[in-house]
């Protein structure tokens, strides 16, 4: 199996890409100009900021780095394409060659391309509207090789890109958007414009299946470009013969070569780098500090300056529990009294956090508990006692009495056990 | 002195701007030099005229295209804006030219624009109008463009002084595209002064042009003169003859004269109209009759069929480019014809500006006479292609050059193109200027005269 991937990156800067309009404005139609909606007589001019983005971007990614990029034509007709030609790269763009580690494997980056992306089109029942603030938005689109060869990897692959983009300033989340190439055959099939991270692992697991059944029965499959349909959760024919695309590529003579010489690229970050190598020195669970790290500056900032100082496992406590119950952002003077508490045995419940937060001194002798001694204590009843998990399915009250029994046990804050309780109910029984 | 000083200078009489603006009309329902004619009630001042390639905000701007009809832009060009911050000018309107540019002689626009000397010959494009304007009003500067000759060859046609810079000296910002890469604003006038004049306003730096670009223009002259072999060879005999008169000239006013052969510069025909037609072909395919301009109203057609049926307002000679031009970038043929251009390109303006190192290129504008209508009607598009010879060269390169009259054969003016390298702008005016002390302009109509 071979997938390969087309990422598009809407990049965050102030400006479109080729003019001065805002790039991300929510009123339709309010940030357009002569520019960006191709009146005859306006010609591009780049933003900076984009270019210095894609730079960033390509490095990360490994990419070879020219000293010249260009832009290219290219053209086809389509109505949210006001020049009816897109702005874009092709034999000089920003990066190329590149690679991403995932899982000890690595994936290779084929190139790295700053683009313009259409006006959006909102189609209607008996009409079309067209919104012209996304044309000229900028974009940045990742190629790669075709070395994906399973879902999994394709998950690993987008978060990791998804963290590498996150720590380069460039927040995707849900926007991000691919066109997905996937065989088992010969045959190439793509899946154009698959929006948000799901979907894609979706509309992969779909065509995989679909292509697998087309193998056992011994049935052709054809080299052709799809659409995901998330209603139908199914890839469908786009009725598009993608090998006699002609785009009639020419340079982009309202533009010059530009140097990428004198861009100095932001150092990225490898959170699972990080992760591995933090888990293995200090001993935490490698895959409970990835999903800490993996999109929070803050938690990465302050892991960093306290590792070595504090357990790292009171670290992360200290930081989950803020997650959970803290209602300001993390900050790394809190962490660290919390921190204290935890090494000194206390346990975080939201009363603490609260009181943390605002400043309070905590007394920290009323909250002396062992939380692993009230876990296994849960544990055991439960386990002693398994019809409490049926009746628990069907009626929550089920366990309130797994709270009095430990309660019998450790003279505690009864809000402890059942936070405890839920815990473990959830994550260990996966009730 | 050059002419707004002299028009500044003089007193007007209180309808001096109704009168001029009724003879203007009047002469131009017979001559098509103008698209557009401003009120006279917005003529107070000094008045320019502009290509009716470049938009004025609130003026109707079509570019001479039936697929631009009723357009009007919300904004002015950078040189228009650079012109309206001097505050001592008037746009007189927008001038005829060939379809998007696409002509030598004129004659693809809808309303036949006729040459001022004579009526029954053309007056040169595709900046048609912006030359008949020229020769036609006493006290008068067009704003023309030139992409592979259309500013030298209608000035040489109607007799006045034509003026197109080096590539990147002015902001092309708010100008109708033909082929980025080659089109260049430049400057019609009757003498060299207004040209010096109009040039300091329009040109310099804008941030809204990346290929625009801030250099200090010289005033290098070596007095050399340098003839090129491939480029006299063809010319017709009696233009020649005419031409070496010319040249002699030159000799005696100090100039050395020397002979050079270039070979290669024929390659230039070729180079440049397939990288134009490249480029128009992508500058084309937003008229699509959807937000400006033509409106195709069937809006309920199919995205291609709607585009397609807009796209038949094209006339003939843009719909010959498009075709061309989208043929010689496709993928299977692009190294044969549009890369293998690009090259070319590259190698000549090494070879030419060895040349222009060495002294000043002069030539005749056209190798042929100025033709009759009936005469154009039998050339071929190929025959009409070759006659840009001798203006293609400079256009391609992006080197400045200067068209101006020299003779009046049978009434009719000739007209010779001086070719120097980048940036030494200043020195072919300069020439001209030199060359008005042994040589009287002699206009047909001098409108507005005080």
């Amino acid at each position: 199996m071979k997938i390969g991937l087309e990422v598009h990156v809407g990049l965050p800067t102030k400006t479109k890409l080729f003019c001065r309009c805002k790039a991300y404005a929510t009123e339709p139609n309010t940030a357009i100009c002569p520019i960006c909606t191709g009146l005859p007589g306006a010609k591009p001019m780049l933003n900076k900021k984009a270019l210095e983005l894609s730079v960033d971007i390509s490095n990360a990614l490994n990419c070879t780095i020219e000293k010249e990029t260009s832009f290219v034509r290219k053209v086809y007709f389509y109505p949210d394409l006001p020049k009816s030609f897109q702005i874009t790269q092709k034999d000089m763009p920003v990066g190329h060659s590149g690679t991403l580690k995932i899982n000890n494997k690595v994936i290779g980056i084929r190139r790295i391309q700053l683009e313009e992306d259409p006006a959006k089109i909102l189609r209607e029942d008996n009409y079309t509207l067209i919104d012209y603030n996304r044309s000229g938005q900028p974009l940045v689109e990742i190629v790669t090789e075709p070395d994906i060869t399973s879902e999994d990897e394709l998950r690993v692959f987008m978060n990791e890109l998804k963290s590498i983009l996150y720590y380069l300033g460039v927040d995707v989340d849900q926007d991000i958007k691919a066109d997905l190439n996937i065989s088992l055959s010969d045959s190439r099939v793509e899946i154009k414009n698959v929006t948000g991270l799901k979907n894609l692992i979706d509309a992969a697991k779909y065509e995989i299946q679909r292509q697998e059944k087309l193998i056992k029965e011994k049935q052709k499959i054809s080299q052709e470009t799809r659409s995901y349909s998330e209603a139908k959760l199914s890839t469908i024919s786009s009725r598009e013969k993608e090998s006699d695309e002609e785009y009639g590529f020419i340079f982009e003579p309202d533009l010059t070569t530009y140097s990428l010489q004198s861009i100095k690229p932001k150092e990225p970050v490898y959170v699972s780098e990080i992760a591995k190598e933090y888990s293995k020195k200090y001993h935490v669970n490698e895959s409970q500090l990835l999903e800490i790290i993996s999109f929070d500056k803050t938690s990465l900032k302050i892991i960093q300056s306290f590792a070595g100082k504090y357990e790292m496992k009171s670290i992360l406590n200290a930081i989950l529990s803020f997650k959970r119950y803290g209602k300001s952002e993390l900050k790394e003077k809190f962490i660290e009294k919390a921190i204290k508490l935890i090494e000194k045995g206390s346990y975080l419940d939201g009363e603490v956090i609260s009181a943390l937060e605002k400043g309070k001194e905590i007394n920290i002798n009323n909250n002396v508990v062992n939380t692993d001694e009230i876990d296994s204590e849960i544990r055991s009843i439960i386990n002693k006692n398994k019809q409490l998990l049926e009746d628990y399915k069907t009626n929550k009250k089920a366990m309130n009495s797994v709270i009095g029994m430990v309660l019998k046990k450790f003279k505690t804050n009864p809000r402890i056990i059942s936070e405890r309780l839920e815990y473990i109910l959830s994550n260990e029984f996966k009730v | 002195m050059n002419s707004y000083e002299e028009f500044s200078k003089k007193d007007k009489p209180t309808d001096y701007f109704i009168k001029l603006s009724e003879e203007l009309s009047k002469l131009n329902e017979e001559l098509n030099a103008f698209n557009v004619i401003s009120e006279s009630s917005k003529i107070n001042k000094f008045p320019i005229s502009v290509k009716d390639n470049l938009c004025i905000k609130d003026m109707e701007t079509t570019a001479s295209s039936k697929i631009l009809k009723s357009y009007i832009p919300p904004f002015d060009a950078t040189v228009v804006s650079k012109i309206r911050g001097k505050n001592n000018f008037s746009f007189l309107g927008k001038t005829n030219m060939d379809e998007f540019g696409f002509g030598s002689f004129g004659v693809n626009s809808e309303k036949c624009p006729k040459n001022p000397f004579n009526t029954s010959y053309v007056s040169g494009g595709s900046s048609s109008g912006s030359a008949i304007a020229t020769s036609i009003l006493k006290y008068h500067i067009s704003i023309a463009e030139s992409t592979g000759g259309s500013i030298s060859t209608p000035s040489a046609f109607c007799g006045v002084v034509g003026f197109t810079p080096t590539y990147g000296s002015v902001s092309r910002y708010g100008l109708i595209d033909y082929s980025n890469s080659l089109d260049k604003i430049g400057i019609m006038a009757r003498n060299s002064n207004d040209i010096r004049f109009m040039y300091d306003i329009i040109k310099g730096k804008d941030s809204y042009d990346t290929t625009c670009v801030d250099v200090k223009c010289n005033n290098e002259n070596n007095k050399t003169i340098i003839l090129i072999d491939e480029l006299i060879k063809g010319i017709n005999p009696e233009i020649e003859k005419s031409f070496l008169e010319l040249v002699d000239n030159f000799s005696k006013m100090g100039y050395k004269i020397k002979h050079k052969s270039l070979p290669f510069i024929e390659k230039a025909i070729a180079s440049y109209y397939i990288i134009a037609m490249a480029e128009a072909s992508t500058n084309l395919a937003k008229y699509t009759g959807f937000k400006y301009g033509f409106k195709n109203e069937n809006i309920s057609e199919k995205y291609n069929e709607f585009f397609t049926t807009s796209r038949s307002n094209f006339g003939k000679e843009a719909k010959r480019r498009l075709v061309l031009g989208t043929f010689v970038r496709s993928a299977s043929v692009k190294d044969m014809y549009y890369s293998k251009a690009l090259k070319t390109r590259t190698l000549l303006i090494n070879e030419l500006s060895k040349v222009l190192n060495e002294g000043f290129i002069l030539s005749p504008v056209m190798p042929i006479k100025t033709p009759k209508f009936d005469e154009i009607n039998k050339f071929s598009p190929l025959e009409v292609y070759k006659t840009d010879i001798l203006t293609i060269p400079p256009n391609l390169c992006g080197f400045p050059h200067i068209a101006f009259p020299y003779k009046y054969l049978n009434g009719m003016p000739l007209g010779a193109q001086l070719i120097t390298k980048h940036w030494n702008d200043y020195a072919i005016i300069d020439i001209v200027f030199e060359w008005e002390n042994n040589f009287k302009y002699n206009f047909k109509y001098n409108l507005g005269s005080l």
